[in-house]
């Protein structure tokens, strides 16, 4: 291959369907991204080109436009998928041909592939830490209500062994509603939290449903100051769709939110606005897909090629300063070690930070049984 | 057995929990293969140590125990190692032929994976073949149970049989006095049925 030639990376996030909002912004992190390095001289002056597809939310499609990006487009590095089902279907096929996908979702972890690298929040970097706040901040009865697939299975399963490490724990309600969910379908539920009064209502609702479940709540009078809405996926980017009001006081853990303050966040953010607009909110899953990109342009640089087996020993224990801070790649399992935050949603659309890691979390993908009061996890109070 | 304190009020199963607490034994080659076993192992958060070749004896402080089967290399015979306390054993096979499917009867392994060795798959077999080991060796223990139970029925009728004929009691006296002299001697009914039978073996040539 030539020395100047472009390198072409395959790009699988959906602009369409039920889970378009969130894919288009990590579309956007990841383009911005590519922008950067290009506008920087590339790759040892070589192009960055995204070849990109629309798998339009739907698993199988992204198992077609993975293979098509390997056989027909002959490229040997992926970025994409937000749900795990769409992960699942895209994973065979890298591991048949041994080409990398980089993943830049939180996920229910249990999963290590030699052929991914994984960027988003595994279990013990925002489970933990939200079980901590809400159980000793509002109290530990919980009521769950979450999308109909593995991923808000395994997070309640994980939430409830954690609500009932503590005394008076309990779960007083479990609802699961499909994806393209409506507003009516969260009457009900709403009718019966209202009944139940749990202290908090967990929430692995992910989508476009998102907001009905939060307008609902509004709709129905709750108070978030008395029972919000505790959540991993219900941040910047659903708070724009559904309102700020809607969401104002209602409590989300992640690895980033816009608000931090730092210098790389600060400049990140502005550059990402003055060439993108202000259309696309950025939100953790656009920060994980726009710095693991910098991530695979370091590790080329080094190895000179994007063929997996000489371009993974350069991202294994690879570090950056990325918006939230300095990440490391965990070389023992290929996730990343990571800034857990707490935020509580503003009138403004932003998540005023309460709680954040005094120093990185590092991953632990196959942690059965969490352990609430683990002081090596223990946050830093921002009151 | 390594156990987490168990919790009845968290839904996740022992078997699960214990993961973390795990001690693992590998009988492997030292090859790519056995490093991928154990950094998996260890991704589970187990207690694995990998030797080869094999110990000839099961090593007493694992719960699980891999083994590498190789058609070319005669196995250790674990047999008489496992009875009572003994750990679940996971075949690692690189052929699938009569041979060495038999040798992995003959281990008496209670799951087999396949060589190449993927990360995807291993914490499943390990839950399940922990809960068949378990389960074989609570049946076990129940079965020695009745069989001795049962055995020691059968000898407190004969006994009684004994007492009926000779003595000419009837079938509660008979009992009433076995239990009495299990009481006086302080040893069970079955004991004293045994020495009553043995007795009456004895004494029984005068009447032949």
């Amino acid at each position: 291959m030539s020395e100047s030639e472009p390198i072409r990376v395959g790009v699988l996030f959906s602009q369409t369907g039920d889970i378009s909002l969130i894919e288009t912004s990590q579309l956007m992190g990841t383009l911005f991204a590519i922008e950067e390095i290009n506008e920087a001289g590339g790759i040892n002056g070589r192009e960055l080109v995204p070849i990109r597809y629309d798998p339009a939310s739907s698993p199988g499609l992204y198992r077609v436009l993975a293979e098509k990006l390997v056989l027909q487009d002959k490229i040997n590095v992926i970025f994409g998928c937000y749900k795990s089902s769409t992960r699942k279907s895209v994973i065979p096929v890298i591991e048949k041909w041994n080409r990398l996908l980089f993943y830049p979702t939180l996920y229910e972890g249990f999963e290590c592939s030699s052929n991914i690298i994984y960027t988003g929040a595994a279990p013990n970097q925002n489970s933990v830490q939200l079980a901590e706040f809400m159980t000793s901040n509002y109290g530990a009865r919980v009521y769950m209500v979450g999308s109909d697939y593995i991923y808000p299975y395994e997070s309640n399963r994980i939430m409830t062994d954690l609500v009932m490490q503590k005394p008076g724990g309990d779960k007083v309600g479990e609802r699961y509603v499909s994806l393209s969910a409506t507003l009516a379908d969260f009457s009900s539920i709403i009718a019966d939290i209202k009944n139940v009064q749990p202290d908090f209502i967990f929430s692995t609702v992910v989508g476009d449903s998102t907001q009905y479940l939060y307008k609902a709540y509004a709709e129905a009078g709750l108070n978030p100051r008395e029972m919000p809405i505790a959540s991993l996926t219900t941040l910047e980017a659903e708070v724009a769709q559904m309102g700020f009001d809607v969401a104002a006081g209602h409590v989300a853990s992640a690895p980033y939110f816009q608000s931090i303050d730092s210098p790389v966040n600060r400049s990140s953010l502005a550059n990402f606005r003055r060439r993108f607009g202000t259309d696309v909110v950025p939100s953790a899953g656009w920060e994980a897909a726009y710095f693991q990109v910098h991530l695979f342009a370091n590790a080329m640089r080094l190895s000179g090629s994007d063929a997996i087996d000489v371009l993974m020993p350069c991202l294994l224990g690879a570090q950056l300063d990325a918006p939230q801070g300095r990440i490391q790649i965990d070389p023992s399992n290929h996730h990343t070690c990571l800034y857990p935050r707490i935020g509580i949603a503003n009138t403004e659309g932003q998540f005023t930070l309460v709680r954040q890691a005094i120093r990185p979390v590092h991953p632990d993908p196959y942690l059965v049984t969490h352990s609430l009061g683990d002081w090596t996890i223990k946050l830093g109070s921002m009151e | 057995m390594a156990t987490t304190r168990s919790d009845p009020r968290l839904i996740t199963p022992e078997l699960l929990r214990d993961l973390r607490t795990l001690r693992v034994t590998v009988f492997h080659p030292d090859d790519q293969d056995g490093e991928e076993l154990v950094q998996q192992l260890r991704r589970i958060g187990c207690q694995a140590q990998a030797f080869w070749p094999p110990f000839p004896t099961l090593p007493d402080t694992a719960d699980v125990v891999f083994l590498a089967v190789r058609p070319n290399m005669p196995m250790p015979d674990w047999t008489a190692c496992r009875e009572g306390h003994a750990p679940a054993i996971i075949a690692v096979v690189t052929y699938e032929n009569p041979t060495v499917v038999e040798a992995v009867l003959k281990l008496g392994a209670e799951s087999v994976i396949a060589s190449p060795i993927k990360a995807f798959g291993l914490l499943a077999t390990l839950v399940v073949a922990r809960q068949i080991n378990l389960n074989l060796r609570t049946l076990t223990k129940q079965n020695q149970r009745l069989e001795s139970k049962l055995a020691g029925l059968r000898r407190v009728e004969e006994a009684k049989s004994v007492l009926m004929r000779t003595k000419n009691m009837s079938e509660e006296v008979a009992y009433q006095v076995m239990r009495e002299q299990a009481m006086a001697k302080r040893v069970t009914v079955e004991q004293i049925a045994s020495a009553i039978i043995d007795a009456e073996g004895i004494l029984s040539f005068n009447k032949a």
